[in-house]
């Protein structure tokens, strides 16, 4: 007798189907699986200053004493290191004598990216720099959607785990990437009912920045290397 | 039905496995969240139709790949990297559901002391609630072939790969199950028929 002949009646195999039906995951619960996997599976190799920040800790495990402060007492702290750092990147070109920045300036204008990272590099830029342009009209269409966030939500992961690699070895492109969480936070809590107001410091943050161009030159960067 | 380009982009992604599990053997995360996103609804998938318990089910697929992760050095590349993944999920699964059951009986001895089994909650129960737990009580190496044979959809061969035993062992132990299944509903015929 095979297998094919002892098959349950059919009301049962349709029953059986539905045993444990599992439900679909969602984002957040991939999200809090994979903190705990990488929690535990991969120790922190490459310091990360993104790491420090307290945007956000979607996907992060938060510390004992960052649980211990609490999130409230975290913000002003939050506000005024960002601002810190906002003011120091805006004020060093004019404060710190030329012969220092020579000796940060990387040698080349052009982003290097290890050659196992390029693809994913190459692609995340590619996917983040088309999220970027298309952002203005989304909202204004009213399209700026769970999808286009969540879209938003996986490519700011992916700027978290570029981080963490030796793709961000280059302080050039390190700092792009920076940048890019900061706008990739802003996005992610895009709210539709405050989708102009919060548009408006988006694209404020992109200008100061100058994203764009950088984001386009780095592609190009990359895209030439491949 | 899985439509062409799916298809291509899943065959894509197959193809870049080596790659994804080098890097992740020399401590890539960026390579090891996109061998966990890749396999992670379908590891989630299979603890969860063993289990019945998301929370649990969750808990079981991060011990997957914290040990799969761990593990993947060991990984000679045989078989596809999904069959060795579900291998290294059966496997964990089956270690916490011993543990379960252990505690699941203790409770139902308690339960039974305070008069409250749980026949007496599923009072009257459907033909599914019967199925169900006519499945829950199978011998676990039955349960398994069954659940992923007529519930989950894999093949023998699928099967036979993932439990490491010979593909007629897996078909006799389908039989066996179905036939303990058919045992127990047995008083129920008549309805199942119907």
């Amino acid at each position: 007798m095979t297998h094919e002949d002892d098959r349950l009646p059919e009301s049962l195999r349709s029953a059986a189907r539905a045993y444990n039906d599992p439900p679909e995951l969602s984002r957040s619960d991939l999200d809090a699986m994979w903190s705990a996997i990488e929690k535990d599976a991969f120790p922190r190799r490459f310091a990360s200053p993104s790491a420090e920040r307290s945007m956000s800790h979607v996907g992060r495990p938060r510390s004992d004493i960052r649980r211990w402060i609490g999130a409230r007492n975290l913000l002003p702290l939050a506000a005024v290191l960002l601002l810190g750092v906002a003011i120091g990147r805006f004020a060093l070109p004019r404060a710190v004598p030329a012969t220092t920045i020579a000796l940060r300036a990387p040698a080349t204008d052009s982003v290097a990216v290890p050659e196992p990272y390029q693809n994913t590099t190459s692609r995340y830029l590619g996917q983040t720099a088309a999220l970027l342009v298309a952002l203005p009209g989304e909202v204004k269409a009213g399209r700026a959607d769970d999808r286009f966030l969540g879209r938003a939500h996986d490519l700011l992961l992916t700027t978290r785990l570029l981080l963490d690699t030796p793709a961000a070895a280059d302080p050039r492109f390190r700092m792009l990437l920076e940048d890019l969480e900061l706008v990739l936070v802003q996005v992610v809590r895009l709210q539709s009912d405050q989708g102009r107001a919060e548009l408006d410091l988006i694209r404020q943050a992109l200008e100061q920045r100058d994203v764009l161009p950088r984001l386009r030159n780095a592609v190009a960067d990359i895209s030439a290397d491949d | 039905m899985t439509s062409p380009a799916v298809a291509g982009e899943a065959q894509r992604f197959v193809n870049r496995e080596p790659e994804l599990i080098a890097r992740v053997i020399a401590g890539d995360r960026l390579a090891a969240r996109e061998l966990y996103d890749a396999h992670a609804p379908r590891v989630f998938r299979l603890a969860f139709r063993f289990t019945g318990d998301g929370e649990l089910a969750r808990e079981l697929t991060q011990e997957t790949f914290i040990r799969a992760f761990a593990q993947l050095g060991r990984f000679r590349g045989d078989s596809a990297l999904s069959t060795w993944l579900h291998r290294v999920t059966i496997s964990v699964v089956s270690n916490a559901m011993r543990k379960v059951k252990r505690f699941r009986a203790r409770e139902a001895d308690l339960d039974e002391a305070m008069m409250l089994t749980v026949e007496s909650r599923r009072a009257d129960p459907d033909l599914s609630d019967k199925l169900y737990r006519a499945i829950d009580e199978l011998p676990e190496i039955y349960r398994v072939t069954l659940v992923m044979h007529d519930v989950e959809g894999y093949t023998h061969e699928e099967i036979a790969n993932v439990l490491g035993v010979a593909e007629g062992t897996c078909k006799s132990r389908l039989s066996v199950a179905r036939a303990q299944l058919r045992e127990k509903l047995a008083p129920f015929a008549k309805e199942w028929l119907e």
